[in-house]
């Protein structure tokens, strides 16, 4: 067996209003073909980040009731199978942030399965994750959603309407862009993109 | 876990077997026949006992039976024992210690004894182990059903002391006898005797404990081992002696299963193989290896461990034993199309669920998870390396399976932490690997994941298994030998079926039916997650359990499941629209299928909408939906707001954020088509605007018109005139879901209503208003009719302000800026009569009566009954008269200070455009100020009479001082001779009118002449005409005075003269006053008033004069100090006939000196000779003045007009010139020059003195 670490396979916004702002979906390494690709399809990721919605709503009571959760970090929200797990963040405002981590996303070769196989040694799996492993992502995330929200002409209330439903997705290329430099540049142990 | 051989998988609890009462369920041990017929009977002679008693307590005892309960460490302190509870009634049957020989086996030697072995074990060859098996389920079955550790008989103590003997000596050898059964069956079966006393009197129990004592001995029971139920005991004393019983008993019991386990060590421990009771010849005659025994006896130790409850030990066991089993030497060495290789993985995964046991019972739920993912991937490699390899049907089942196993073992854990209740989807880590690297799913993840999981792995499986080649799909008996013998080593058919049976050709012959397992797993799945409240990935599953419905075509029940979600699922409200797309579609065949008319109307309306993605080849139109359809009823679909994602969208814009009752508001409603390109038109039959507030509902119906509107591009632009109709008269009210039937009018208009795709329909409309208020456009619904159905979508107006855009025409919007645009405030009616002034002037003057005139008239379509209200607002008003048509006249009251009001004035009914004047007059007002009038019409329409309407005008009265002046009074010498006083006849009477009101005194006193100049100014904005200028001269006691006029540019005939704003005219008065008497010295004030007498200009009406009246500041006269006036004269010397031409003039210049005092005073007066002139007269003389008396020096003067022509060669020759006496008079005795005042014309003060005009010469 190929040694793969994790990696993310799709980062996705979720507005006040439960509705899907937007979505990236990373290709993941396939070990029969050898090649990478998203590992579910996009319809399957909608459905993915939508559940997380349902454990959104059950931390949320929760934290209500405890009184805690006030950074927003709410770590590991399930994971959907042994293999993808997702992890979400909560703005004040409401906005989610999710990333849908691919156990074995990604195969490691050259040297960076020797430093794996190192880390290895030393006790520790490299394909594990620790928790709080994901902060940096929603740190990037959440900088790279205020960079857009300062733009002048990003209308929030049409991306989340005050009081009602639905909402139009971000269409901002440069945030796509930066989502899709934040997915593929995170892996286990960076701490900071 | 049911695949898996039943009891395999039993929590291993202590067993305990009953004898000697009568039961519902007796016990059966099932045994195979061949091991039935050596098996061992044992058997008590006693009837078994029938009693309540008896049964009270079997009934105890089975119910804490703990074969069933949860596998948790959780009530362990709490609970003192674990039984597995049967009851046998008279015998049971025990299998044998030993197997025996087989049949027809011949002893090899008959020197070394064959030794006989378990049947259970691979050493016997009755024993399907046999000769190289590990271990198998009926082992695990023999220590949990079949062998009790305790043995516990139920006996009677007979009370009756006649039988008591008998019976006491029944039981012991009763006892006896089973203990010898027992002992030679070679099991270490504890036994244990439970005497119930069928006393009924507690008293009848003496020397029970004799008896008792004496039964112990006879049976050789240790106190342990016996028990005794009293008589008639409570249902709790029962219980009690109950719970004591099966405590002790338990202790008891985990003694018997340590010496098992301690015997298993033991065996373990002698590290040789055991030889067979025959050598194997059959096979590969190999044997068991020592790791293989080693295996065999790590698992019974733990399984010993595991009865004892020491899960720890258990574990640690049951891991020796995996390891053994999966290294090299067990294995490893099995060959893989052996059946030992599928008995070894069943074992291996027997034991790895186990220890996945151990470890929820210990709570160390990530090294359960960890351990279930390990064995997965060890026995995936191990496939992979030995085996068939993980790509074909056969794994895929068995990855299902073991997800399925996880699930099943953490319901039978039931873990409190991962209860629906506790809010938790999965535990957190336990303390041992918290602060390591961990896979998320480590964390144990409740049952709905697990299952979810199992169901997803068979989904592979059917996949693969439809990948399954034809051949090898036949069955065996219809395919060559060759084949079956390739199939055999290409499929992995651990607990699976073979290819053929998997997927079967011909499709009839059964096969698996992967879908009913998937569907299976699913709705579990489902269910665990909506337990937890995880609605959205419950949908999910609903979504794919359907599709698994949908390819087994059983659509009702994808109807069934897919459509109360498909109504109320939350994704259509958060804009998850590839999840909606797929539910429609999957949905839609199966209405299709399903002949659900409305359901699938309303999916294609849906998906109609351009946020779907367009599916290729697909005909859109909706018309077509129901082509293939049965109804037996034409559909009739209402959809609300937001139930659907409407390919209709709709806006709707007030353009004025006010409007009046009676008028009419304009606004326009907006229907865009958001349809896929290229579907067919929607015809909409008719769209109703619904409004809140005091607009009624606005209907538009489709008709083909001629295309007169307005396009540019794909807007359309209409304007449609609406007409009144009252609901209940047409079909309107069937439409009308959305409206209450309060509504009374309706407003209906006809457009052309076909809605091609991305077309935006603009219609302007014109609502008329009724009622004042707030009104709001709620909603509109659009309505498609046709003979096959009939569809309403309701579409809420969305407020959104900052995009309200007016199309002007098609091509052209226009941005209007509303706060809320759906809102309109409208205002009451607008009153329509008309206060109008007639000759209103910017201007009004003081003293001045003012008459103004109004009309008002009636812009009401029917006549109004009026009032009239009329309030002057200002300083001081004055009252004022107001002339109505009847001929009265009504006076205004003052209410205020500063108001004057008159209320209530009944002007009477004015008819529909008429009108009528009222005139209003104020009286003449003496000072300039500014007024407010106010004039307000109140009236009431016949057919609205309760409520008033007012129209108010007001108007601004500006009042200003026509005039201003300003006056000179200059001293003039009185041609009269001052009254001497010795000569008292000289006093005379001043000539001049005497008006009443002059005191009747005859003045003796002195007289002084002035005269008055005055200067006065328009300050009207207008022309003046002036007729008259006069002074008024108040009367005083001191003294008496009169005016007379002496120059005013005015025409005598009275007819005046018109002023121009802004010019200064003069007019002069001479005045003469006489003191009343001489005695009077001292000064005396003179007030006056300027009075002008005026006309407007351009009323020319001399009959309405005003009089303005301007106060002239007071002037003192009569001092007492002494003044000097010169006055002049001029002459022509030689000629004097004609003055006018030649000759020399001559100027008298005549110097006047009054002395008003009683004081003799005596003046110096000279004079200084000049260039100017030549004089006559004295150069410098003395003058006496008596007291009250004048004098006078005259001086003539000869001016040298040469000279002057060249200094005023401007003014000299024409009109003459000034020359400057050096005259001075002064008081001798003061030493004080006096001024010489000029005394009349001719004479003026220049800047050095007195000046004297030289007339020139043509003058």
């Amino acid at each position: 067996m190929a040694t793969t670490v994790p990696s993310i396979a799709c980062l996705g916004v979720i507005g006040r209003n439960n509705n899907p702002l937007h979505t990236t979906i990373f290709p993941s390494y396939d070990p029969a073909t050898n090649t990478y690709r998203p590992v579910r399809t996009p319809l399957q990721f909608s459905l993915i980040l939508s559940s997380t919605l349902d454990v959104f709503e059950l931390r949320a009571r929760q934290n209500a009731a405890a009184g805690t959760g006030l950074t927003g970090d709410l770590g590991l929200l399930h994971a959907v199978d042994d293999r993808l797990a997702a992890y979400g963040f909560e703005t004040n405002t409401g906005t989610r942030f999710v990333v849908v981590v691919d156990m074995r996303g990604r195969r490691l070769d050259g040297s960076a399965a020797v430093a794996a196989a190192a880390e290895k040694r030393s006790g520790t799996a490299a394909t594990g994750l620790r928790e709080g492993e994901m902060r940096p992502v929603f740190k990037a995330m959440q900088a790279a959603y205020i960079k857009l929200m300062q733009n002048p002409f990003f209308e929030i209330d049409e991306h989340s309407v005050p009081g009602g439903m639905g909402g139009k997705r971000i269409t901002s290329k440069r945030f796509a862009e930066e989502m899709r430099r934040i997915g593929e540049r995170w892996g286990p142990g960076v701490t900071s993109l | 876990m049911d695949d898996y051989p039943p009891g395999c998988l039993d929590h291993s609890v202590p067993f305990l077997l009953t004898l000697g009462t009568c039961t519902d369920t007796p016990y059966d041990a099932k045994l195979s026949h061949a091991l039935k017929e050596q098996a061992i009977l044992i058997r008590s002679e006693l009837p078994a006992l029938d009693s309540d008693q008896a049964r009270a307590l079997m009934r105890y005892m089975q119910d804490r039976d703990a074969s069933n309960s949860p596998c948790n460490a959780r009530n362990e302190t709490t609970r003192k024992y674990r039984f597995h509870i049967k009851s046998a009634e008279r015998s049971l049957l025990l299998p044998p210690r030993r197997a025996r020989l087989p049949d027809g086996f011949e002893p090899p030697s008959p020197t070394s004894a064959t030794v006989l072995h378990s049947p259970y074990s691979p050493l016997s060859p009755v024993s399907p182990l046999y000769p190289d098996g590990l271990i198998n389920t009926d082992w695990i079955r023999k220590h949990q059903d079949l062998i009790p550790s305790i043995l516990l008989c139920f006996y009677t103590l007979v009370s009756d002391p006649t039988l008591s003997t008998l019976c006491d000596n029944q039981i012991k050898t009763d006892v006896n006898n089973i203990r010898a059964l027992l002992s030679q069956s070679g099991y270490k079966t504890k036994l244990a005797v439970v005497l119930l006393s069928d006393g009924t009197n507690p008293a009848s129990m003496e020397g029970v404990q004799e008896r008792l004592d004496v039964i112990r001995r006879g049976c050789n029971l240790d106190a342990k081992a016996l028990f005794l139920v009293p008589p008639n005991e409570s249902q709790e004393e029962l219980e009690r002696v109950a719970e004591n019983m099966l405590t002790t008993l338990y202790a008891v019991s985990l003694e018997y299963y340590r010496d098992l386990g301690r015997h298993a060590r033991k065996k373990r421990s002698r590290g040789i193989a055991p030889q067979p009771t025959v050598p194997p010849t059959s096979g590969t005659s190999q044997t068991l290896s020592l790791a293989g025994w080693n295996v065999r006896y790590d698992f019974k130790t733990a399984t010993f461990a595991e009865y004892r409850l020491e899960m720890d030990v258990a574990l640690r066991s049951y891991e020796l034993a995996y390891e053994a089993l999966l290294s090299t030497e067990v294995m490893e060495l099995i060959p893989s199309w052996s059946p030992r290789w599928n008995e070894a993985r069943l074992l291996a995964d027997i034991i790895a669920i186990r220890c996945i046991r151990c470890l929820l019972w210990n709570g160390q739920h990530s090294a359960a998870s960890r351990r279930w993912q390990f064995h997965r991937e060890r026995i995936a490699d191990f496939v992979d390396r030995r085996g068939r390899g993980t790509n074909n049907y056969g794994w895929a089942a068995w990855e299902a399976r073991w997800a399925a196993v996880m699930a099943d073992l953490i319901d039978k854990a039931d873990i409190p932490e991962l209860a629906p209740s506790s809010g938790r989807l999965y535990l957190p880590p336990e303390k041992s690997v918290m602060g390591e690297r961990l896979q998320p799913w480590e964390l144990l993840h409740h049952q709905g994941y697990w299952h979810r999981m199992a169901a997803r792995h068979t989904q592979t499986r059917r996949a693969l298994a439809r990948t399954i080649p034809e051949s090898d799909r036949q069955p065996p008996s219809a395919s060559p030998a060759s084949l079956v013998a390739k199939s055999a080593f290409t499929y992995d058919t651990y607990m699976c079926p073979d290819p053929y049976e998997e997927y079967p050709i011909d499709g009839i012959g059964g096969g698996v039916e992967h879908g009913k397992l998937i569907v299976d797993r699913l709705i579990r799945a489902r269910s665990e997650f909506l337990k937890r409240g995880q609605k959205r990935l419950a949908a999910e599953v609903s979504l794919e359990c359907a599709r698994e419905l949908g390819m087994a075509e059983r659509w009702e029940d994808v109807i069934k499941l897919l459509r109360p979600l498909w109504q109320d699922m939350p994704f259509r409200t958060e804009g998850w629209i590839p999840i909606i797309e797929e539910m429609d579609w999957l949905l839609r065949r199966a209405a299709y299928e399903e002949d659900e008319a409305e359901l699938l109307l309303m999916i294609d309306w849906e998906l109609h909408s351009q946020s779907f993605s367009k599916r290729p080849n697909w005909e859109y139109n909706l018309a077509k939906s129901l082509e293939d359809i049965e109804t037996a009823e034409k559909p009739d679909i209402y959809i609300r707001h937001g139930q659907l994602i409407s390919p209709v969208a709709a806006s709707f814009l007030f353009r004025d954020e006010e409007g009046k009752a009676g008028q009419s508001v304009h606004c326009q409603l907006t229907i865009r088509s958001n349809a896929h390109q290229g579907s067919a038109l929607l015809q909409l039959s008719s769209v109703q605007v619904n409004f809140s507030g005091g607009i009624g509902t606005v209907v538009l119906q489709h008709e083909d018109v001629d295309d007169t509107r307005q396009k540019h591009g794909n807007i359309v632009l209409s304007s449609l005139t609406l007409t009144t109709r009252e609901s209940g008269e047409d079909d309107v009210k069937s439409t009308s879901a959305g409206s209450d039937g309060e509504k009374s009018a309706v407003l209906k208009g006809t457009a052309d209503l076909r809605l091609p795709p991305g077309q935006v329909l603009v219609f302007n409309l014109e609502i008329p208003l009724r009622e004042p208020g707030d009104a709001h456009a709620e909603s509109v619904v659009v309505t498609i009719d046709n003979d096959e159905f009939k569809l309403n979508q309701s579409i809420s107006f969305a407020e959104n302000s900052s995009r309200n855009l007016w199309y002007i025409s098609a091509s052209a919007v226009k941005h209007i800026a509303h706060q809320r645009p759906l809102s309109l405030h409208v205002l009451p009616r607008p009153p329509k009569m008309e206060v109008r002034s007639l000759g209103w002037k910017e201007q009004y003057y003081t003293d001045e009566p003012i008459s103004l005139e109004f009309e008002i008239e009636n812009g009401e379509d029917v006549e109004a009954l009026s009032k009239l209200d009329v309030t002057l607002f200002g300083e001081k008003p004055s009252s004022f008269t107001v002339d109505l048509p009847s001929g009265e006249s009504q006076t205004s009251s003052s209410i205020r200070s500063e108001e004057s009001r008159l209320s209530g004035a009944q002007l009477g009914a004015i008819a529909s455009a008429k009108s009528l004047t009222i005139r209003l007059h104020l009286p003449p007002i003496e000072s300039s100020s500014r007024h407010d009038l106010t004039l307000k019409v109140t009236y009431f329409l016949p057919t609205n009479p309760g409520t008033p309407i007012s129209q108010t005008a007001v108007f601004q009265l500006n009042i200003v001082n026509p005039f201003e002046a300003s006056y000179d009074l200059l001293p003039r010498v009185h041609p009269d001779p001052w009254p001497s006083v010795f000569d008292p006849d000289t006093v005379a009477p001043l000539p001049g009118p005497n008006s009443p009101d002059t005191p009747s005194f005859i003045p003796k006193g002195l007289s002084q002449a002035w005269c008055l100049v005055t200067r006065y100014a328009s300050f009207a904005s207008e022309p003046l005409r002036v007729t008259e200028v006069s002074v008024q001269i108040s009367p005083s006691p001191l003294f008496r005075c009169t005016a007379v006029a002496t120059k005013h540019s005015l025409p005598e005939d009275g007819s005046g003269r018109l002023i121009q704003p802004k010019t200064i005219e003069q007019a002069a008065f001479e005045l003469t006053a006489q003191r009343a008497t001489l005695d009077e010295r001292g000064p005396a004030p003179l007030d006056m008033a300027l009075t002008i007498r005026w006309t407007r200009a351009e009323g020319g009406n001399l009959e309405k004069v005003n009089t303005t009246t301007l106060p002239i500041p007071r002037f003192n006269i009569f001092g007492t100090e002494p003044r000097v006036l010169a006055t002049v004269s001029y002459r022509r010397r030689g000629n004097t006939k004609d003055e006018g031409s030649g000759g020399h003039l001559v100027i008298v210049l005549t110097v006047t000196i009054e002395n008003a005092s009683s004081h003799f005073l005596t003046f110096g007066v000279s004079m200084e000779p000049s260039d100017e002139f030549a004089f006559s007269g004295p150069k410098m003389t003395t003058v006496n003045v008596l007291p009250v008396q004048r004098r006078s020096v005259e001086y003539r003067l000869l001016p040298l007009d040469q000279k002057d022509e060249d200094d005023n060669g401007e003014k000299g020759e024409h009109q003459g010139w000034w020359i400057r006496p050096g005259l001075m008079v002064r008081d001798k005795y003061f030493q004080k020059v006096l001024r010489v005042l000029p005394g009349g014309e001719g004479l003026r003060r220049g800047e050095e003195g007195l000046e004297v005009w030289v007339p020139g010469a043509r003058v």
